[in-house]
């Protein structure tokens, strides 16, 4: 078994693309049409373009219950995933930049830093270095 | 303040609030970091901060949930990709990062990224 997909929910797939590709600077790498409008779209990171890929999962719009778990862990600000970064505080600034909203700005935790945005499709995400 | 937020605090607090401990193992980090083609190992390790080795190995995984050994390895792979992708023929590639024989450090690598470090250079080269 390998680990390749880590899927994320989000309100709105074209908007989520946008978002990731032109924001995140992730690459596209799959885009299906499936049925009712729905694709599948996976997203690669740009300096790890043979790792696992992101899914932009359409399951809020679907499936009531996702949509519940979406909403709470965004109320509670919790991640619902994180991404590894050379430097928080590089990313934060050209983010931030570029319109991001960060709930937690870089802060230190031990050996690591970290900071957390809205991904503006129902999710705050995480980003971390290690120090 | 966020839930999300007052549940680091709490970890913050209880888990990583050894300043001392926390600065020594960020130390041995960044020595394997700025030092990891060298031949790194607990005693050379423990030096460069003054601790013991146990000690040491302790704290490491401790704080990074991983031995130094492991993170030496990680950091000498994905230094080793880097170089492939920039055209460094295996063999160099293999001493360039602080290992000490092709043949484990091809093995090692095939284990790591699923494929040898000659095959994932031609993949890298086939796709700029």
């Amino acid at each position: 078994m390998k680990v390749t997909l880590i899927s994320i929910p989000v309100l709105d797939q074209e908007k989520a693309l946008k978002f990731y590709t032109e924001k995140l600077g992730f690459i596209k790498k799959k885009d299906m049409p499936l049925e009712g409008g729905n694709r599948w779209i996976t997203l690669v990171s740009k300096d790890a373009q043979d790792g696992p890929e992101i899914l932009l999962e359409p399951a809020p719009l679907h499936f009531e219950p996702s949509k519940v778990f979406q909403d709470a862990l965004m109320s509670a600000g919790i991640p619902w995933t994180q991404f590894d970064v050379d430097s928080v505080d590089t990313e934060y600034e050209r983010l931030t930049k570029l319109g991001v909203e960060f709930s937690v700005k870089p802060s230190v935790m031990g050996t690591f830093k970290f900071a957390v945005f809205n991904d503006t499709v129902g999710n705050n995400m995480q980003i971390v270095e290690m120090i | 303040m966020t839930f999300y937020e007052e549940k680091i605090k709490e970890i913050k607090d209880s888990y990583f609030s050894n300043d001392k401990q926390i600065e020594t193992v960020i130390g041995i980090k960044r020595h394997i970091d700025n030092h990891y083609e060298t031949a790194i190992n607990l005693d050379t390790l423990s030096q460069t901060e003054f601790v013991s080795k146990f000690h040491l190995l302790r704290l490491f995984k401790k704080y990074y949930g991983q031995t130094p050994r492991q993170y030496l390895i990680d950091k000498r792979i994905e230094k080793s990709k880097i170089f492939l992708t920039n055209g460094m023929s295996v063999t160099e590639t293999c001493f360039a990062v602080g290992f000490e024989s092709v043949g484990s450090f091809s093995t090692l690598f095939k284990t790591r990224i699923g494929k040898s470090p000659s095959i994932y250079q031609k993949e890298q080269f086939s796709r700029s």
